[in-house]
């Protein structure tokens, strides 16, 4: 791996390149990352609001839909097997949101290099290029994790959502939907530096999201073609597992369908994130689209 | 291993350029229209011209190490397109080159690993950073150890003398002080080879002085430097040797002195003209005598820069006062010169740098 140019004459490269350097300018990429994301208060700020403003309004319409007595939540916890219609609502926007701010931030992470004009200056160090994309992913990968803290934490102040079941399980299900949810942004980025417009992609995916996967109400209320399309998309399973986890307590036998296929889900984004990304960076180096806004 | 730093073997470039309907039709002298299709299936899809452009065409050279190299030429001529390929940035569509001895299309990293570059100005480093944070970053993804790095980022901002401002966020600095510490972060690993694409570009005289002394302290240090610029007197100052670049191609290569001597039998005649119209072009350029004529805007309304060759400029002068001062035009300001690089583009192309 280390290699070292080496001129006749006159000034000689200090750039060394081994496996240790390489994992330095990925760790130097996640710092970057992390120093910007530190210089938006605004950015701080909204990791606190949103966890409560974006279920608020679906909470408040249960709470309006359930009569005066909860009475009407007899039906909800016959097909859900829980009357924590918060709780419920609260795990569903929560997957949503997580899945959302991917898109948006590590979707749009080498388009905004590139808009900045800063990625044809990274582009030109002898660093593995995936790792720009996989520093920026490991930052917001560190905000998600303080941002579902947060989450929980306000559920139960604001809502007074009560948590229970496994923790080493609910952090199990959150770990193996980190593939998919991270391939699908890896190839989001790719696709993105072509197209040059990410707006409309992120629409269009958080929609089918939050139509086809339940985030507030169960799946089993959709039409059976709508199963079809539930059953192609990774948060489906996310959501049904740690909803399970943490409103019903349920063990790792009653989730393991769901982690068998958020496995396979995995592992099949990151390839094709990984692809997609190799396929755009040769596509950038025939067009000239790295250096373009 | 190469004794020749920077060799470009007939590179050429391609782009697939898309015209929308209502836009030029005629692809230009560097394209070639290939299609007109409208997909009948598609509600959205407009009638967009495709024409293939050829950004660079053939483009050869060889530079030593330790010298400096310009390409002159005006903006779309190529130069950067060029510069993009040999630092690996752009695949070329033909031929080949090499940086410190490596391949530009099989050895990428080893010509990375070499290189230092300044592409994109002031916007290539991070706004939100400060000058220190991006120096390290920077070092970071040059691989470079960090016992050196420290060093190296310590010394480089004193050398672009941005110590005293180091730790402030780079959205503060003026366009000088962040071109600098765009070329602070070129030399981070002390490159062999430095690529320097309109590295004056926007900056205010002063800045621009800066840049071209560090440009000749680096060339004094031993390295060997590509300076692209539509700037003449940039390259005629900082060169060793020039390329020409228009419409992709390289049209004279020479040193600054060579180059203009090419012209030394003609008189340059250098003229400000109010009401200028360019019918008063073909009237001068019938004058018996004139050789060459190339104009360029000055930025008032109508007040143009005339530069004209002629074999010999005491028997043309009365001819050309005569054609000026009538139908509302007036000679504002003329002087005979000392050819530049700029007259010797007018002499091989027929139009100003500037056009």
């Amino acid at each position: 791996m280390t290699s070292i140019s080496k001129p006749l004459s006159g000034p000689r490269s200090l750039s060394r390149r081994s496996l240790l350097s390489e994992f330095k300018a990925l760790v130097a990429v996640f710092r970057r990352e992390w120093i910007i994301f530190r210089r938006y208060p605004s950015w701080i700020l909204a990791l606190f609001i949103w966890p409560v403003i974006f279920p608020a309004g679906y909470i408040l319409s249960g709470r309006a839909l359930s009569g005066p007595d909860g009475s009407g939540l007899a039906l909800f916890a016959k097909a859900t097997g829980t009357h924590d219609f918060i709780g419920y609502i609260a795990v569903g926007t929560t997957i949503w949101m997580w899945q959302n701010v991917v898109l948006w931030n590590v979707g749009t992470s080498l388009r905004n290099e590139q808009m900045r004009g800063t990625l044809e200056s990274n582009w030109l160090s002898s660093t593995w290029r995936f790792s720009f994309l996989l520093g920026s992913s490991m930052t917001q990968l560190v905000t998600m994790l303080v941002f579902l803290v947060i989450s929980a934490l306000e559920f139960g102040l604001v809502f007074g959502v009560q948590f229970h079941g496994n923790v080493l399980l609910l952090l199990l299900v959150l770990l193996v939907s980190m593939p998919s949810i991270y391939g699908l942004g890896f190839a989001f980025a790719s696709l993105v530096i072509n197209a040059r417009e990410s707006g409309s992609f992120v629409q269009l995916v958080r929609g089918l999201v939050m139509v086809f996967c339940g985030i507030t109400f169960p799946i089993s209320f959709l039409p059976s073609w709508m199963h079809g399309v539930a059953d192609w998309l990774p948060p489906t399973y996310m959501i049904h597992a740690i909803r399970s986890v943490v409103l019903t307590g349920a063990s790792l036998t009653a989730i393991w369908p769901d982690i068998r296929m958020l496995l396979l889900f995995g592992a099949a984004w990151l390839v094709i994130g990984y692809l997609l990304f190799n396929w755009m960076e040769r596509r950038a180096r025939r067009t000239g689209a790295i250096g373009q806004y | 291993m190469t004794e020749w730093a920077i060799e470009a073997e007939n590179l050429v470039k391609k782009f697939d350029r898309k015209v929308m309907a209502g836009g030029e039709d005629n692809p230009g002298k560097n394209g070639e229209k290939i299609s007109a299709k409208k997909r009948r299936w598609w509600p959205f899809s407009s009638r967009a011209t495709h024409s293939i452009f050829t950004a660079v065409n053939g483009v050869s050279f060889k530079i030593e190490r330790g010298e400096v190299f310009g390409l002159l030429g005006p903006n779309g001529a190529g130069k950067s397109t060029t510069i993009r390929m040999l630092c690996t940035l752009l695949e070329p569509s033909g031929g080949t080159g090499r940086l410190n001895g490596y391949d530009i299309q099989k050895q990428a990293n080893q010509v990375r690993q070499s290189l230092g570059a300044v592409l994109g100005g002031e916007r290539s480093v991070y706004w939100k950073l400060t000058a220190r944070e991006n120096l390290e970053y920077f070092a970071a993804l040059y691989h470079i150890p960090p016992e050196i790095a420290h060093q190296r980022v310590k010394m480089l901002l004193e050398r672009v003398e941005l110590t005293a401002r180091a730790d402030e966020l780079v959205e503060k600095f003026s366009s000088g002080m962040k071109q600098r510490v765009a070329i602070a972060r070129s030399l981070l690993s002390d490159p062999p080879i430095i690529l320097l694409d309109e590295p004056t570009l926007g900056l205010d005289p002063q800045a621009a002085r800066h840049v071209r002394a560090m440009v000749n302290e680096l060339k004094a240090e031993g390295h060997t430097i590509l300076l692209t610029t539509h700037y003449m007197e940039e390259a005629d100052q900082l060169s060793d040797r020039i390329g020409i670049i228009d419409q992709g191609k390289i049209i004279a290569l020479d040193t600054p002195a060579a180059l203009k001597r090419r012209i030394s039998q003609s008189d340059v005649i250098r003229m400000e003209i109010s009401g200028w119209h360019d019918d008063l072009a073909g009237v001068l350029k019938a004058l018996p005598g004139i050789e060459t004529l190339a104009t360029s805007h000055m930025g008032s309304d109508s007040l143009y820069e005339v530069n004209l060759h002629a074999s010999n400029s005491r028997q043309v002068l009365p001819g050309i006062i005569e054609n000026i001062n009538q139908n509302g035009t007036r000679l504002v300001n003329m002087n005979i010169v000392q050819p530049t690089l700029e007259d010797v583009f007018i002499s091989l192309t027929g139009k100003a740098l500037r056009d």
